[in-house]
C-alpha cells in the first residue's frame, strides 16, 4: 500500500519513537524507507557556511562531513536497520522544510513520518524562531502525501486499526483529510470517527456564552457536517459522528482516549504558511503533541488522487 | 613561476575544478599553496599600465592623507581608531605602492593586499561622500579586488562563488532544469492557497521581468512564492525566466571583471529574448549594484544604461504601495518601533533613499531612523562578501559593532534589512552579541498586512 516511506528526522532522541514507527511501518508494508536528514541551515547571503540544525554550530560544508552525518545517522539506528535493510540514508543542507518536500517529490513518496519537536527560541529570525515546529508545519501543509507526525511512544499494536478519527473544521483542506481517512478506514475495515469541537474559547472577546448558545452552535455543526460529509459516505456504514463543545484540541483528545482511537486524520488547515500568528498554537500543532496516537496531517486533495489506484 | 593546483592565476571553469576547490574544507589546502604563489610582477604592471587610468591615477597623487576619511569607515570607529584602519592609509599601503614600485611586489606583499582588500573594506564607498576630493576608496579597492584575482590571491570562498557564476550562471548550483523544476513546486503551492495564482515563466511582453538571487532559488524558494503572492495582488503582468533569472555577482565581489561581464550579459540576453517593459530584481543589495549600475559598463553598453528601465524591488513596492494596486490593512500596521537598515549598495550608491521612507509610512506606526541615516547610514558590516569569507570572521565580528550601536540607539527591536547580505549580517550580530532584536525582509511583510482581493480567496472563505 505503502511503497516509499520517508523518515525524516533531525537524528535527536525527539525522533526515536518516529524512528520506530516508521521502521515498523516499512517492515509492514514492505516499503522502501528513505532516511532523511537536512543537517545545515544556509544564509541568504553568500557564504559556505551553513548552521549545524542539531547543534546549532557552524560548519563548513564538504564532502567529508556529508560522509560524517551518514555515518552518525547509520549509527544512530543501527539496531532498526539490522531488522530491516531496506532502507536508503541520505542527507543535505538546505532549509529543512523546502529540501524534505523537494525530497518528497523526487523519490515519489507516498507517506511521509516526522518526530514532533519543539526546538524554540533559536537565535534566528522570526522566520526561524522554530525551526523544527516551522519545518512540521511547512511539510505538513504542503506535502502530496499523507505526514503521520509521531510524538510519544506507542504502546498498542499499531496495525490494528479499529478506530479512525477525522477531526474537522469544514474546511476544503478537512474535505481532503476526511476523504483520505473514509479510504483508509474502507481499507482497514476501520470504524471511521468524524468529529468537530466548537471552539468556545475566546469568542466574543471573553464574553462566557450562555448554554443555549452553546447548544445552538452544536447544532449548526451537526447541520453542516451531514450537509457536507453525508453525500460523501458512499454508503460506508461504520462512521460514526460527534460534536462536542470546549478547546477544540483537549476535545479531540478527550474524544480519542475514550473511544480508542488508532489514528487521527486532520488537516493542517492553518490559513496561510506566511501567517506565522496563526500557526502557534494551532489545533492540530497542539494534537501532535499531545496525543497517544499517531496523527495524519492531509490537506491536499491530490493526496487522494496518488492513492486512487490501490485504495479505490 | 610556481601556482598551486587549487591556487592559482587561473579561473575556475569547469565543473571538475570547481568540485575540486570546493572539497578542500574550508579551504586549508588552498591557503597554504598561496603561501609560495608566485606573484607575476610582468602581468601586474601590464595589467596596471592598461586599466590604472586618468580617474584612479588622481585619485592616488592628489590623497592628501588629511584623514577626513578615517572616520566615515565603520571599520576605524569599531577598531578603536585604529590608524591602520584609516582607508587613506589602507588605500596607499596598498595599490599605492603596487603603482610606486610598478608592480615588483612579493607574495606576501600580495597575501596582506588581499587580506586588506576583503577583510578591512566591504567597498560600502561611504568613505567618498566625506573626502574633500570626492576620493572613493570602495572603487579603488574593488579595483585592488581585480589585481588580486588575476593573480591568484583571492579568499577561497570568492574563488569558489567566481567560478559557480562561471559554471552555473548563477552563485550556487542552480541549474536551468532545477530552476523551472523549482518555479513549478513554488506554483502548486501557492495555487493551493489562493486560487488562480501563477508564476508565468518565459512569458514575452510582459510588464515586469522578475530576477532573484540563487539562494532563494536553492534555499529559500517561499521567497519566490512570496514575490509572485505579491505581483499576482497588485495585479502585475509579470514572468520570470528560465535563463538569466540570476541577479547577484560574487564575480563583482571576488574581482573577476571577465566573469561579472559574463552574468550579466546573462540577464541582458533575457531581456533581449523576452522584450518585458521592465525589470525588476529581488530585495538584493549588490545584485542591484552588479545588473543595474555597474553591469552596463561591464557589457560594454555605452548608454551606462541596462537594455530596459530596470528597478529595485523597494522602487516596485513603493510604487504599487502609493498607486493603491496593493493596499494595506490599516489595522495590520506595525505597532511595536521599527528600524531601517539601508543597503549601501542601493541606498548611497542607488540613491533609494526616499522610496524605502515612503514605504516605511505605509507600513509602520513607529518608525525610526537610524543615526547616521540614508546616504550617511553605515554598512551592514558583512557587505562586499565578507559575510561569506571565513579567513576573516573575527574582522567581520568586530565591525559588526558599529551597527549594533546604531540598532540599539534607535531603541527598537525590530529592523526592516531588504538586501540579502544585511540581512545576513544582522543575523549573526545578533547572534554574538544578543541584544533581542528580530528583523525580515519587506515581502513577508507585505504579505502579512495585504488586503487579498475577493478573487484571490480561497472558496471556503
Amino acid at each position: 500500500m505503502f511503497k516509499n516511506i520517508l523518515f525524516a528526522t533531525t537524528v535527536s532522541p525527539d525522533c526515536d519513537d518516529a524512528a520506530s514507527y516508521a521502521f515498523d511501518m516499512a517492515m509492514k508494508y514492505n516499503a522502501k524507507l528513505y532516511i532523511y536528514h537536512v543537517f545545515g541551515l544556509p544564509s541568504h547571503g553568500y557564504s559556505r557556511f551553513v548552521i549545524n540544525v542539531k547543534t546549532g554550530e557552524k560548519e563548513t560544508y564538504s564532502k567529508e562531513y556529508d560522509t560524517l552525518v551518514k555515518e552518525e545517522i547509520a549509527d544512530t539506528y543501527s539496531e532498526l536497520i539490522d531488522q530491516y535493510s531496506n532502507c536508503e540514508i541520505d542527507c543535505t543542507i538546505g532549509a529543512p522544510g523546502t529540501e524534505i518536500l523537494r525530497k518528497i517529490k523526487k523519490e515519489k513518496i507516498d507517506a511521509v513520518i516526522m518526530g514532533a519537536h519543539h526546538q524554540v527560541e533559536d537565535a534566528e529570525a522570526i522566520r526561524y524562531r522554530n525551526v523544527t515546529g516551522d519545518t512540521m508545519q511547512r511539510v505538513a501543509k504542503s506535502a502530496p502525501c499523507p505526514v503521520l507526525i509521531i510524538s510519544r511512544p506507542f504502546t498498542k499494536n499499531l496495525w490494528n486499526l479499529r478506530n479512525i478519527l477525522c477531526g474537522t473544521d469544514f474546511s476544503k483542506a478537512s474535505l481532503a483529510a476526511f476523504r483520505f481517512a473514509l479510504k483508509f478506514a474502507k481499507v482497514n475495515k476501520s470504524k471511521l470517527h468524524l468529529f468537530h469541537a466548537v471552539d468556545i474559547t475566546g469568542r466574543q472577546f471573553g464574553k462566557v456564552p450562555t448554554q443555549s448558545e452553546i447548544e445552538e452552535l452544536v447544532n449548526q455543526a451537526r447541520n453542516r457536517m451531514e450537509e457536507i460529509y453525508l453525500p460523501e459516505m458512499d454508503g460506508y456504514m461504520k462512521i460514526e459522528t460527534a460534536v462536542w463543545e470546549g478547546i477544540p484540541y483537549v476535545e479531540i483528545l478527550k474524544y480519542a482516549r475514550e473511544q480508542d482511537i488508532d489514528l487521527i486524520a486532520m488537516a493542517h488547515h492553518t490559513g496561510s504558511i506566511f501567517h506565522k500568528k496563526d500557526i502557534l498554537g494551532s489545533t492540530i500543532e497542539e494534537v501532535v503533541l499531545r496525543s497517544l496516537c499517531p496523527v495524519a496531517s492531509i490537506n491536499r486533495m491530490n493526496v487522494l488522487e496518488n492513492y486512487e489506484g490501490f485504495l479505490a | 613561476m610556481a601556482e598551486g593546483k587549487l591556487c592559482n592565476r587561473k579561473p575556475i571553469n569547469t565543473e571538475e575544478e570547481l568540485k575540486e576547490l570546493m572539497a578542500d574544507r574550508g579551504g586549508r589546502k588552498y591557503y597554504e599553496e598561496m603561501e609560495s604563489l608566485d606573484v607575476d610582477q610582468d602581468a601586474l604592471w601590464s595589467s596596471i599600465r592598461k586599466t590604472f587610468l586618468s580617474r584612479l591615477k588622481t585619485w592616488i597623487e592628489i590623497c592628501a592623507r588629511c584623514g577626513m576619511c578615517a572616520d566615515s569607515c565603520f571599520f576605524y570607529l569599531a577598531n578603536d581608531k585604529d590608524p591602520t584602519q584609516v582607508p587613506s592609509y589602507k588605500i596607499q599601503s596598498t595599490l599605492g605602492e603596487i603603482v610606486r614600485k610598478k608592480g615588483k611586489v612579493d607574495n606576501e606583499f600580495m597575501r596582506m593586499t588581499m587580506d586588506t582588500a576583503w577583510s578591512k573594506c566591504t567597498c560600502c564607498n561611504r568613505c567618498a561622500i566625506y573626502c574633500p576630493f570626492g576620493i572613493d576608496m570602495g572603487v579603488m579597492f574593488s579595483y585592488v579586488r581585480g589585481l588580486c584575482f588575476s593573480q591568484g590571491f583571492v579568499p577561497w570562498e570568492m574563488k569558489i562563488g567566481s567560478g559557480m557564476h562561471r559554471v552555473y550562471r548563477a552563485q550556487m548550483d542552480v541549474t536551468t532544469e532545477d530552476w523551472v523544476d523549482t518555479v513549478e513546486f513554488e506554483e502548486e503551492g501557492i495555487e493551493d492557497e489562493y486560487p488562480g495564482m501563477k508564476i508565468p515563466v518565459d512569458k514575452e511582453n510582459a510588464d515586469i521581468l522578475y530576477t532573484l538571487n540563487a539562494r532563494e532559488a536553492k534555499h529559500y524558494p517561499e521567497d519566490i512564492s512570496e514575490a509572485a503572492i505579491l505581483f499576482n495582488l497588485a495585479g502585475e503582468n509579470w514572468t520570470v525566466p528560465s535563463e538569466g533569472w540570476e541577479e547577484t555577482s560574487l564575480t563583482m565581489f571576488a574581482g573577476d571583471w571577465e566573469g561579472c561581464k559574463m552574468q550579466v550579459e546573462n540577464v541582458y540576453d533575457a531581456m533581449d529574448r523576452l522584450k518585458p517593459k521592465r525589470m525588476v530584481v529581488t530585495e538584493c543589495g549588490h545584485a542591484y549594484r552588479a545588473t543595474i549600475l555597474e553591469g552596463p559598463y561591464w557589457a560594454g553598453l555605452k548608454s551606462g544604461k541596462t537594455p530596459i528601465e530596470s528597478i529595485h524591488y523597494v522602487e516596485w513596492v513603493a510604487e504599487v504601495l502609493r498607486s493603491g494596486k496593493l493596499k494595506i490593512d490599516p489595522s495590520k500596521k506595525i505597532k511595536e518601533p521599527v528600524t531601517l537598515q539601508d543597503s549601501c549598495n542601493y541606498i548611497r550608491n542607488g540613491g533609494l533613499r526616499e522610496v524605502t521612507r515612503e514605504i516605511m509610512s505605509y507600513l509602520a506606526e513607529d518608525f525610526r531612523e537610524m543615526t547616521p541615516c540614508k546616504d550617511h547610514n553605515f554598512c551592514c558590516g558583512g557587505g562586499g562578501g565578507l559575510n561569506g569569507i571565513g579567513r576573516y570572521h573575527k574582522q567581520r565580528n568586530a565591525g559588526l559593532k558599529v551597527k549594533r550601536d546604531q540598532i540599539l540607539a534607535t531603541g527598537a527591536k525590530f529592523v526592516i534589512a531588504p538586501c540579502h547580505n544585511c540581512w545576513d549580517a544582522i543575523r549573526d550580530m545578533e547572534g554574538i552579541y544578543k541584544i533581542g532584536i528580530k528583523w525580515s525582509f519587506l515581502k513577508p511583510l507585505l504579505l502579512d498586512m495585504a488586503i487579498i482581493p475577493d478573487h484571490f480567496k480561497p472558496e471556503e472563505e
